[in-house]
């Protein structure tokens, strides 16, 4: 019996472990994904209709994808930094992408013009370019490189600094 | 005075009468002192109206709209009906820790009073043991760290409204508070088992004075959870009403081990078996309604129901650890002690399906503790991260729930002790006809999957012990007493109770796994977006569209859907919504139900024409049975009430020595 | 005898009626959306499966999952397309293959053990049946009676 009685005291030991160490752990840190491969292909239609783009087509620049949608809140808590980080960005091998998320091409067009986007925006209709990336729900920005790998990813809304951080990492990295 | 000042007094008042009354009551279990005790008790009852009173005020504070305290700023707006005002005393965690302490409190009231009239020593230190977790509760709803009556500096004009789940639907009303009794009241055999340990007494007095209090708590965890399953089959507009949700799987964890318990105690009140055990079923069993608590109010995993992150996790942790050490430690000085004398049966005996149906139990209870922790030992020692829901539980749950629903038509028909083959011919071979006939029931009535047609079968074998064990007592009595059909089964129910009472309750029991079988079977959808006249038919069912119109309330804006459903006799106007509430930035779906004896007709309102509402689409999914898996609940509850009431008065009869020594048949 | 032949055809008859049931068939395209739907987690939801959610991104893997079986594409092709975009997080039960796959073994060591204990604990089938009770056993039991009368009354 003192094999039951060491294992009961083991057992209890390692719940009390296991549900101290759970408050490190922040429910919304998600870290599974497709960081550190190759960013999936696509090519969608430009939010105005006016034609197509492919992600191939953009091969050896540095490609900041921005998931985004009117109904998200904190989209359009992000949306000045994007527009500053675009600016200053604007005239150089950074592209800036946006895909619009779950909704009418019309609402997302009405939305990008509103908020003074500049760069170029797509519409996801199906979700097939979302659901390849795994994104969870937009705001959601993917960083890739020249190479084609996506190096970075951010989930919720994101910061002018977090923005450059993730573009001069890549610009650098192309450099060398 | 506001209600909000009454309110946080009235706790603080009750906290020093706890702590009082703690030290009282042990004073007079150690000293066997009467006037300590007498004072105790006089702390318990004054403590529990304090609490009940601050209940109260918070009620009231949510009934008048009081935003200068921040549980209602934040729960409640001046649009909030009075009824959803009231109830929001448990929409969210601060309230709830408060209705949660006025039941212990209740609780301890109740040992205090009644408890310590007939066994003094050792009702007194469970009255100890009540105070000190009373206290524990009132110190966390005392201090900021869930302080129900924490004030704004600045009370806003409107509050937030309660989370738009929980103010859809009524029966909110009803699953938490009885939820929250079935977990309180565990406490009640917790404090006693812990008195007994403390004590050392060997023998059963804790159980016979707990026996009651044990059955109530698995009742209302039962019916709760049931009440639960009810809530968000209504609410949560998925056409479900299980997902193995963790706070879900908090809920269930308890009652698992609490239907343990209240089966294994037999063989310890019939053998005096099993004493170490019935007790660690106790403690874990109050364990497990802390974890649970912990679990999905500290905020370590997502659920439908955590509430925010707050500082109650730490303590409930602590609280938890606490309880563990001092449980396990006393069993483990104890178990010495109750050493059971002799093996225990033959394999085929009752005491032995107890047994059998005791390790099916723990092995249900551990599935779910370690599929809802698995994610985060995983996270924790290789930072991978996964999922486990309801593919992995269904798979390991399923097989476990169909063995047990075996040894539920098996155990009750063997003897004690042991049992001859003549016995198991005569007990077993209209079960084993009647299981045959379930399972070509099954096929016949179109349920086909594998585990469905099981159920079925098993369900036929169980229903079949159940009335070959009313028609055997029926007719003894009968025979015995002279009495008509008719008295003879009420006479059971009232003077059998414990027995026949359970017999009712497997057969609830036994109605919900047959719910659950045929509605995971036979479930069929579809979806299609209609425009206004169009229809959209499933499984011999019509349902017509006629229009999407919006509708404005004081507390809400909703989009609904008005549905005619028709086929297989159902003539039935359904209305399933989108509703948009302030405080949530997304609409919640409101299902509409069409319920019936044989199929549910569940619609749903999936998305609409924003413009000029002009479609919807709408998803329909057709449930079969899904109505039984209330009414079983139901039947649970009516049997655990005949199991549970007292038999009648009546004239002590010192009965003859072989009757009382014999096994029973 | 009359009553062994029934519980024979009895017994017969559920056997049949399970062989039946447990038959295997080719699953059709739609029970094979199910099926991995099923097994797909609501990355919107709070554990919900792709199946039962009725949340736009589940309603668009459904409809990714129908166009990839329309495809002909196996079970196990679609899933992996889902883990490459998403890890393991997205099926919910975990895989057998990776170390996470143990969590599966708790079921049947729990029951193992519990019947290891149990057994030790029953009576052999050499093993004499209880005597009659002695004088202090039924002095003993006389007092509970009494006791549990004195309670409940």
């Amino acid at each position: 019996m003192m094999v039951v009685r060491v294992a009961i005291v083991v057992a209890l030991l390692g719940l009390v472990i296991t549900l101290g160490l759970a408050f490190r752990r922040d429910p919304h840190d998600i870290r599974t994904g497709t960081v550190g491969k190759p960013a999936p292909a696509f090519t969608l239609q430009r939010l105005d209709g006016s034609g197509d783009v492919a992600l191939a087509d953009l091969s050896g620049k540095v490609v900041v994808v921005n998931f985004f949608a009117s109904w998200c809140l904190p989209c359009t808590e992000e949306n000045p930094a994007l527009v500053r980080v675009y600016e200053r960005y604007r005239s150089s091998n950074v592209v800036m992408l946006g895909v619009n998320y779950q909704e009418s091409r019309e609402n997302g067009l009405a939305y990008v013009r509103r908020m003074g986007m500049g760069w170029t925006t797509v519409a996801d209709t199906d979700g097939r370019v979302a659901l390849s990336y795994g994104v969870f729900g937009p705001p959601e920005t993917f960083f890739i490189g020249p190479d084609g790998v996506i190096a970075g990813r951010h989930i919720g809304p994101i910061d002018e600094a977090t923005l450059v951080t993730g573009i001069e990492t890549l610009r650098t990295r192309a450099a060398r | 005075m506001s209600a909000g000042d009454l309110g946080a007094a009235a706790l603080r008042a009750a906290l020093f009468l706890s702590l009082w009354g703690t030290g009282a009551a042990i004073y007079a279990a150690w000293r066997r002192d009467a006037r300590a005790l007498h004072s105790a008790r006089i702390a318990a009852g004054i403590g529990f109206a304090l609490v009940v009173l601050a209940a109260l005020s918070m009620m009231f504070a949510l009934a008048t709209h009081d935003f200068s305290i921040l549980y209602v700023a934040e729960n409640n707006a001046r649009e909030t009906p009075l009824f959803y005002s009231v109830i929001s005393l448990w929409a969210a965690l601060e309230g709830s820790i408060l209705l949660w302490t006025a039941i212990l409190a209740g609780a301890t009231a109740f040992i205090a009073v009644r408890g310590t009239v007939a066994i003094p020593r050792l009702a007194t230190t469970a009255l100890a043991v009540m105070f000190a977790m009373l206290t524990f509760f009132l110190l966390l709803i005392t201090t900021p760290a869930a302080d129900p009556f924490a004030r704004l500096a600045l009370a806003p004009d409107n509050g937030n409204g309660p989370n738009a789940l929980l103010q859809n639907h009524p029966l909110m009303a009803l699953h938490p508070p009885l939820l929250y009794l079935g977990y309180v009241l565990t406490s009640v055999p917790f404090a006693y088992a812990i008195a007994s340990l403390i004590l050392g007494e060997g023998g059963d007095r804790w159980l016979v004075a707990t026996r009651r209090f044990a059955l109530i708590s698995w009742a209302l965890l039962g019916v709760g959870i049931v009440a639960g399953a009810w809530w968000s089959y209504a609410v949560l507009g998925w056409g479900g009403y299980w997902a193995w949700d963790p706070v879900e799987n908090a809920a269930i964890m308890p009652w698992l081990t609490s239907t343990a318990y209240l089966h294994s105690v037999m063989v310890e009140e019939k053998r005096s078996l099993l004493r170490t055990w019935n007790l660690a079923l106790v403690v874990a069993t109050f364990a497990l309604t802390i974890l649970g608590t912990f679990l999905t109010r500290s905020g370590v995993v997502n659920s439908v129901h955590s509430f925010s992150l707050s500082a109650i996790g730490p303590l409930l942790l602590g609280y938890l650890v606490a309880i563990l050490v001092l449980s396990v430690g006393l069993l483990l000085w104890r178990s010495g002690r109750l050493r059971d004398a002799g093996p225990i049966g033959a394999p085929l005996s009752r005491e032995a399906i107890f047994l059998f149906q005791n390790v099916l139990f723990m092995a249900a209870t551990l599935t779910v503790l370690l599929g809802t922790l698995y994610p985060l030992v995983a996270e924790a020692i290789s930072g991978a991260q996964l999922s486990i829901g309801g593919p992995y539980f269904d798979r390991v749950e399923i097989p476990l729930a169909l063995a047990l629903l075996f040894l539920m038509g098996v155990g009750p028909q063997l003897p004690w002790h042991g049992a001859s083959r003549a016995t198991l011919e005569r007990q077993f071979t209209a079960p084993i006809v009647a299981a045959a006939a379930g399972a070509v029931a099954a096929l016949v009535t179109g349920t086909t999957a594998l585990a469905a047609v099981l159920t079925y079968a098993l369900g036929a074998f169980v229903i079949a012990t159940v009335v070959q064990e009313f028609a055997r007592g029926v007719r003894a009595r009968r025979t015995l007493h002279g009495e008509d059909g008719v008295a003879a089964f009420s006479n059971l129910l009232r003077r059998s109770g414990r027995r026949y009472g359970g017999y009712v309750v497997h057969l609830g029991i036994v109605v919900v796994a047959l719910a659950v079988a045929t509605s995971q079977a036979r479930t069929v959808d579809a979806e299609r977006t209609l425009a206004p006249g169009e229809s959209l038919q499933v499984a011999g069912y019509t349902v017509r569209l006629d229009a999407v119109r919006a509708v404005s309330e004081p507390q809400r804006e909703s989009i609904v859907a008005d549905l005619v459903v028709t086929g297989n006799g159902a003539n039935q106007d359904l209305r399933p919504a989108l509703v948009q509430y302030p405080s949530s930035a997304q609409a919640v779906g409101s299902p509409g139900i069409g319920a019936g004896l044989r199929d549910d007709v569940y619609t749903i309102l999936a998305a609409y024409d924003q413009r000029t509402l002009s479609w919807a689409t709408i998803r329909m999914r057709v449930i079969p049975g899904v109505s039984w898996l209330w009414l079983g609940g139901a039947v649970v509850g009516i049997g655990a009430v005949i199991a549970g009431a007292p038999p009648p008065r009546r004239r002590v009869v010192r009965m003859p020595i072989a009757e009382v020594a014999a096994p029973a048949k | 005898m009359n009553g062994r032949v029934l519980v024979a055809i009895a017994l017969l008859v559920l056997a049949g009626a399970l062989v039946f049931a447990a038959r295997p068939h080719e699953a059709t395209a739609d029970e094979r959306i199910d099926q991995i739907t099923t097994e797909l987690r609501c990355p919107v939801c709070q554990g919900l499966s792709v199946k039962d959610s009725t949340s736009e991104t589940a309603r668009q893997m459904r409809d990714l999952v129908a166009q990839r079986v329309r495809e002909g594409k196996t079970n196990a092709e679609i899933e992996a397309e889902f883990r490459t975009a998403y890890g393991d997080w997205i099926f919910l039960s975990p895989p057998l293959s990776s170390w996470s796959g143990l969590v599966w073994l708790v079921p049947v060591a729990v029951i193992a053990a519990g019947l290891g204990l149990v057994s030790a604990r029953l009576r052999g089938p050499g093993a004499p049946a209880p005597t009659a009770p002695s004088a202090a056993q039924v002095a003993a039991l006389r007092e509970r009676v009494a006791r549990e009368e004195a309670a409940e009354g």
